[in-house]
Formats: structure tokens, sequence, C-alpha cells
């Protein structure tokens, strides 16, 4: 890659992070690079607009006995013995996920973003609060006492990470729901970056313990990070 | 499911749908025509049509880019219904100098300035990727052009920006 195929690339996606080789040979596309980057820091914030407040227009009436559904996908038949041996087989890895046996992961921040694939359902956008009753009972007072400055939650249930129950709460950002891991037994030395297929985060430290929050990759989590920090207090 | 509960049940999905992205698509709306007033027009047309084809969303993890394909539809059609003129940005209108509403930081105003000037087809790919977060293949799709087009168009419009910028600098 040469500098005039960098600066093109770079001007088109100032976070690509290909053409390292040449990077590192060429000082002036460092330079390039970093004015980029600080460019499209300050388009971001011109971009913000006031919104104004949402009003729903007239909503006509929707005969729902005559919405067509759409077609199922295609499903290839198969014979009864496929079902119940992928049904036995299905039991087997859930007991085994649920026990925590046999299933290891490289790092906390893998098993982190692991559990939000295995809880689509967490992610749905939604406006509706999840009652204090639940929250109490998905965040009991002997292991954390939450504020409730830390957002609308919309999801709350407990959750094993690294074979502990967690607290595992979404909120809704900016840019979707921001899934939020209350983790008091998981003691990280440093901010932890997650980095997954259409996600980023970070696994923050707090005292003994840690708390992951992973939004959206255009997410901006630094507010939420603060807002988190300071709702919630471990009780041990 | 009775019929009454099957209505109340679209009619959550919806709400809870649009509350979560109607910040999106009214930005998305404004910076596409420039407008804030036919931005919350264009954004009550695109309500209204993602209501009536609500059951056309499979999967609501993709209810942004669907409710984004919406507004950008609504927005070609609203200037295909009015056939405005484009934007003269020496003769503005009130509803479109309220885009460009000032504020303290003057070399943000500039670039405000700056984008709200970039032709349309600069314009939205830079909008979509800097403000709605989507990928060049994402953009692409959503404007049917291919990924070699859409990174042009990016290259051009942050060259045009950092021009302007180092000329409000130099003046």
């Amino acid at each position: 890659m040469n500098c005039e195929e960098y600066r093109h690339r770079i001007a088109a996606e100032p976070s690509f992070d290909g053409g390292a080789g040449h990077l590192s040979e060429c000082l002036a596309c460092q330079a390039f690079r970093t004015e980029l980057q600080s460019l499209d820091g300050k388009i971001a914030r011109a971009m913000q607009i006031d919104i104004p407040t949402l009003s729903f227009p007239e909503l006509p009436a929707i005969d729902t006995d005559n919405v067509v559904p759409l077609a199922p996908r295609a499903q290839r038949v198969r014979p009864a013995w496929f079902a119940l041996a992928a049904t036995v087989l299905l039991a087997a890895v859930v007991g085994i996920r649920m026990s925590g046996i046999g299933v290891s992961y490289e790092s906390l921040a893998d098993e982190v973003l692991a559990h939000l694939d295995h809880e689509p359902a967490s992610l749905r956008p939604s406006i509706t609060p999840v009652s204090d009753a639940r929250i109490t009972d998905v965040v009991p007072a002997n292991v954390a006492r939450l504020d409730h400055d830390a957002g609308l939650i919309t999801y709350a249930r407990s959750c094993k990470i690294n074979g502990k129950t967690v607290p595992h709460l979404v909120i809704q950002g900016e840019r979707g729901p921001i899934t939020i891991l209350l983790m008091p037994d998981e003691a990280v030395s440093k901010a932890t970056s997650l980095d997954g297929e259409n996600t980023h985060g970070v696994i923050l430290p707090v005292g003994d313990g840690s708390i992951a929050i992973i939004g959206a990759r255009d997410e901006k989590l630094e507010r939420v990070e603060k807002s988190v920090l300071n709702s919630v207090m471990w009780s041990t | 499911m009775n019929k009454s509960s099957a209505e109340a049940g679209r009619r959550r999905r919806f709400d809870q749908i649009v509350a979560v992205f109607h910040a999106d698509m009214f930005r998305y709306a404004a910076w596409l025509c420039r407008d804030k007033a036919i931005a919350e027009d264009v954004v009550q047309e695109a309500m209204l049509r993602a209501w009536k084809s609500l059951d056309a969303l499979r999967d609501d993890a993709a209810a942004k880019q669907w409710l984004l394909t919406i507004v950008r539809r609504e927005n070609a059609r609203y200037f295909e219904r009015r056939r405005l003129e484009t934007v003269d940005i020496d003769n503005l209108t009130a509803s479109q100098a309220a885009l460009l509403a000032v504020g303290p930081d003057e070399e943000l105003n500039d670039l405000r300035e700056s984008i709200f000037e970039l032709d349309d087809d600069y314009r939205e790919p830079l909008v979509l990727q800097v403000l709605m977060g989507y990928s060049t293949t994402e953009i692409g799709e959503m404007m049917g052009l291919k990924q070699g087009a859409v990174l042009t168009r990016l290259h051009r419009a942050r060259l045009k920006l950092k021009e302007n910028v180092a000329h409000e600098d130099r003046s």
C-alpha cells in the first residue's frame, strides 16, 4: 500500500486499521490519519442536532385478521430420528453450558460477549421498564445497591458468568439496547475493551469486582459508563 | 390470540421500535433534506408507512435499518411531489436555518455549514457512516451503490470538509 492508496482509504474510513506496514514507516500518513480521525470526531459533533419531541401521526386501524404473514422460511423435512437425536444433543449442550462444565473461554471478555449471543431476547428495543420487584430480585441487596440513575432498565435477569450468578441488566441507549453485567466477584486489573461483531464495550474494574457495559458499535458509552459507575455500589 | 390483543400487541411493538429510533429517523431526515420542518413531515410520513407495513419486519433487531430505509424513500417521495428547489445556502428559509442553529463553538458551526453545503451524493453516505454507524458495505446496500463508489464518495466528502476547515482557519 502506498501513500495515495492509504490516504484514499483512511479518508473514506478513518477507523480503517489496515496498512499497518505502510503506516509504521510513513510519518506523513500517520499525521494525515490523526488529522482525519480528529476531523471525524468534529463531524460527528456537528451532525448532532436537537430532536423534536416524538409525536405519533394518526395511525389508521389495521385489520389484523387480514394481515398476510410472511411465508415461513423454507424448511427441509428431516426424519423423526434426526429430530430426536438433535433434541438429545441440544439438551446435552445446554446442560453442559448451564453447569459450566467443559466450557472454557480464553478470557472474561470472550465469555461476556458469548453470553450476549445466548440471550438475543435481551437486545430487543423496548421502552417498557421492568418492575422494581424484578430488579430487587435480580440485584439483591446483599450483592449491590442500584440507584435508578443508571437509565431505563428494560431487562433484568440472573445469569451465569464464569460459574457465578450475576445480574444481567439492559438499559436503552441512543443506538439501541445497552447490556450491563454486574460482576462483584470478577476482579480485573484494568479496563478491558470488548469488541463484538456489531457491538463494543468495556469491562471496568469496580472495587473487588467489575462491570461490563456493551452497546451497539456506534453507541457512545462514556456517558453510560459514568452513570452506571455512579449508580452501582457493591454490598460486600 | 383474540383480535383486540393482537392489535394492542402490534401497537406496542410499533411504539417501542419508534421510541428507540425516533432520534435517528429525525437526524437522518434532517441531514437528507436540510430543513427542520420538512424533516418532521418526512418522519411523520415514514412512521405512517412503517405502521402499515410493520408485519413485513420479521426481526426487530433489523428495525433501525428498516426505518431509515423508509425515511430515505419518504424523503425522495416528498421532493418528487413538491418538486422543491435545492437549498441555496445564501438564502435559507427559517426552517433551513434552524438546522444551522449557532452554538458557542465557532469551528463546529463552520463545519456544520460545510456539511450542509456538501452535495447530496457526498453528504448522505457521510451521515450514514458517522452518525448512524453503518459500514461501507451496509451503506452501499442502502444506497444501491458498490462499495468502491461509497468509499470514493466518503473520501471526497472528507477531503472537501478538511479543505473548508483549513480555509476557515486561514481566514
